[in-house]
């Protein structure tokens, strides 16, 4: 496999990883904590994806046989998948999370009340289409070839795709969180949220917003990569959950172009990895996750840590 | 008439510990009355149980006749109500003019803000100069200047300022006060809770004064700058 094949696949995958650990990072900003359910959102996204082409249930669920009478393109159903996802993490902030702000609780126990909403929405997901595995079929791609040739190498559309598409949210996410009345809003609340109010700022509202987005872009993510590899099953987003904490964290914390970047170097190192050896591709995304927090341990483009006793 | 402000019985409490206890107090239009006390006195208490930042546990706060509980913080802005927290608070990674933007956060009337971001900067002459730098590298003086300034940019009926001098050299806290006087000259309500009770005292309408959570001592400013007795309690000899 040459060189070029080799960075579209790990910027590719690494792109995706960045989509995932921004909507931890727009989550942690207002918050200060992990939402955990994150992994599950981004599994409903995938599936959300699968059901709107028109693909149908398998045999081992509830839901058995269920095919929704319509049948739309990729391009209809993924921004629909993410917009479902994006209903769902908004769920996950009524039930999960806003709860425990209302009564003042400490913001950590958030991360036990968001790992059991995660919990039971994959459980949901077995319960309701079972645990086989579905492919999204490349065909929902409508007349597009599986492979073009760039500079002297064949490259997969279903990359190019991903790689697109996720470069495009996270150039949109930025604009957007540095130009619009919202975005500085988002922001303020991030920095201060109780000087945020005293300027008139919703907190709640921006909060909404955050998780909003946040699993909007979990949902796409999620149906890019269904897209790309195969939806594994319902827990098939828990390892992706996994990875995207050590993305956030190699970023650093709360950055958005660090949880980008983060996502970028974690997937070319996979990617790097040897079709013989990819067994051990984790292996080298948590040792390069190690090796960052023992020489830099903010992350790469996080802000200093605050000093504690 | 009904007094723009108006706090009846208030009550604060933190677990065991009683911050304000039944305080009554009242800012009339057009008026600046000033909270002095020793740390800990619940000052800082009265302006954030007026901005529900903190609940009350019993009393009422009043603005212009209507009780204000379960009114949430951000809007009390909406009502008329400016805050300039402890501290500044300025948000430190955002420039000088977003800084000022945010706080017209809730005005839709873009030439009315940008009259409003040029009388700030008429106002405060350096921050016009550093409009485009990082709130977060300004001095203490400047930065106090931006928070007095977001929380104009709101256009309030009532400014809350909380501490305004803290940790500013005489220089500065002469500049600041001077600020705060030609803005009461034209009209703006203030209640201003500080340390520094000469500086507040020179400028202000009328003084509390609160001790444990309860008023002491009241009159007028000029009354206050005059007893020698407080001087002596309260304010220090300066």
């Amino acid at each position: 496999m040459d060189l070029l094949q080799i960075l579209v696949n790990g910027l590719s995958v690494g792109a995706v990883y960045g989509l995932f650990a921004l909507g931890y990072t727009l989550v942690f900003s207002v918050l200060g904590v992990i939402n955990f359910a994150h992994g599950a959102v981004f599994t409903l996204g995938a599936y959300f994806t699968y059901l709107l082409i028109g693909g149908a249930v398998g045999a081992n669920g509830l839901l058995a046989g269920f095919q929704l009478p319509f049948a739309l393109p990729f391009w209809g159903a993924l921004p629909l998948a993410g917009l479902g996802a994006a209903l769902v993490a908004l769920l996950v902030e009524r039930v999960a999370f806003r709860p425990l702000r209302r009564r003042r609780a400490d913001p950590l126990l958030a991360l036990i009340t968001s790992l059991g909403a995660g919990v039971i929405l994959v459980n949901l997901i077995q319960l309701l289409v079972g645990a086989e595995s579905y492919a999204i079929p490349t065909g929902a791609l409508g007349g597009l070839p599986a492979s073009f040739p760039l500079l002297g190498a064949r490259v997969r559309t279903v990359q190019a795709l991903l790689l697109g598409i996720a470069v495009l949210l996270l150039a949109l996410l930025t604009l957007w969180l540095e130009g619009s009345r919202n975005g500085k809003g988002l922001q303020a609340v991030a920095e201060d949220p109780e000087t945020a109010q005293l300027l008139g700022i919703d907190s709640t509202a921006m909060v909404r917003l955050a998780f909003g987005l946040s699993g909007f872009l979990a949902g796409v993510a999620g149906g890019l990569v269904g897209l790309s590899v195969s939806i594994a099953g319902p827990y098939f987003g828990i390892g992706y959950g996994l990875k995207g904490l050590a993305v956030l964290v190699l970023g650093g914390l709360g950055s958005v172009p660090g949880a980008v970047l983060g996502g970028l170097i974690v997937g070319l190192a996979e990617a790097f990895v040897p079709a013989d050896w990819s067994g051990y591709k984790d292996a080298v995304s948590y040792g390069f996750l190690f090796l960052v927090l023992l020489l830099r341990p903010r992350g790469l483009l996080g802000r200093p840590l605050p000093t504690k006793v | 008439m009904t007094p723009l402000l108006e706090l009846r019985r208030l009550t604060v409490r933190y677990g065991a510990l009683t911050a304000l206890r039944g305080l009554d107090l009242q800012v009339r239009e057009g008026e600046l009355v000033t909270l002095l006390g020793a740390n800990g006195a619940g000052k800082s208490t009265t302006l954030r149980a007026i901005s529900r930042l903190v609940p009350t546990a019993a009393g009422q706060v009043l603005w212009r006749g209507a009780d204000l509980a379960g009114v949430r913080t951000h809007r009390t802005v909406r009502l008329g109500i400016g805050h300039c927290p402890e501290g500044r608070r300025v948000l430190a990674r955002q420039t000088v003019a977003t800084n000022l933007e945010l706080g017209a956060w809730l005005r839709r009337d873009r030439a009315g803000i940008a009259a409003d971001l040029e009388r700030c900067y008429g106002l405060f002459p350096r921050l016009a100069e550093r409009r485009r730098q990082l709130a977060g590298n300004l001095s203490g003086g400047e930065q106090q200047m931006l928070a007095i300034a977001r929380a104009l940019m709101g256009r309030p009926s009532l400014l809350l300022l909380d501490e305004p001098s803290l940790g500013l050299a005489p220089k500065l806290v002469a500049e600041v006060m001077a600020a705060l006087a030609a803005l009461h000259a034209g009209g703006l309500s203030m209640l201003l809770v500080e340390q520094n009770a000469t500086a507040a005292l020179e400028i202000a309408d009328r003084g509390v004064v609160l001790e444990s959570g309860s008023i002491s001592l009241e009159g007028s400013a000029a009354d206050l700058l005059a007893d020698a007795g407080l001087r002596a309690s309260y304010l220090g000899s300066g």
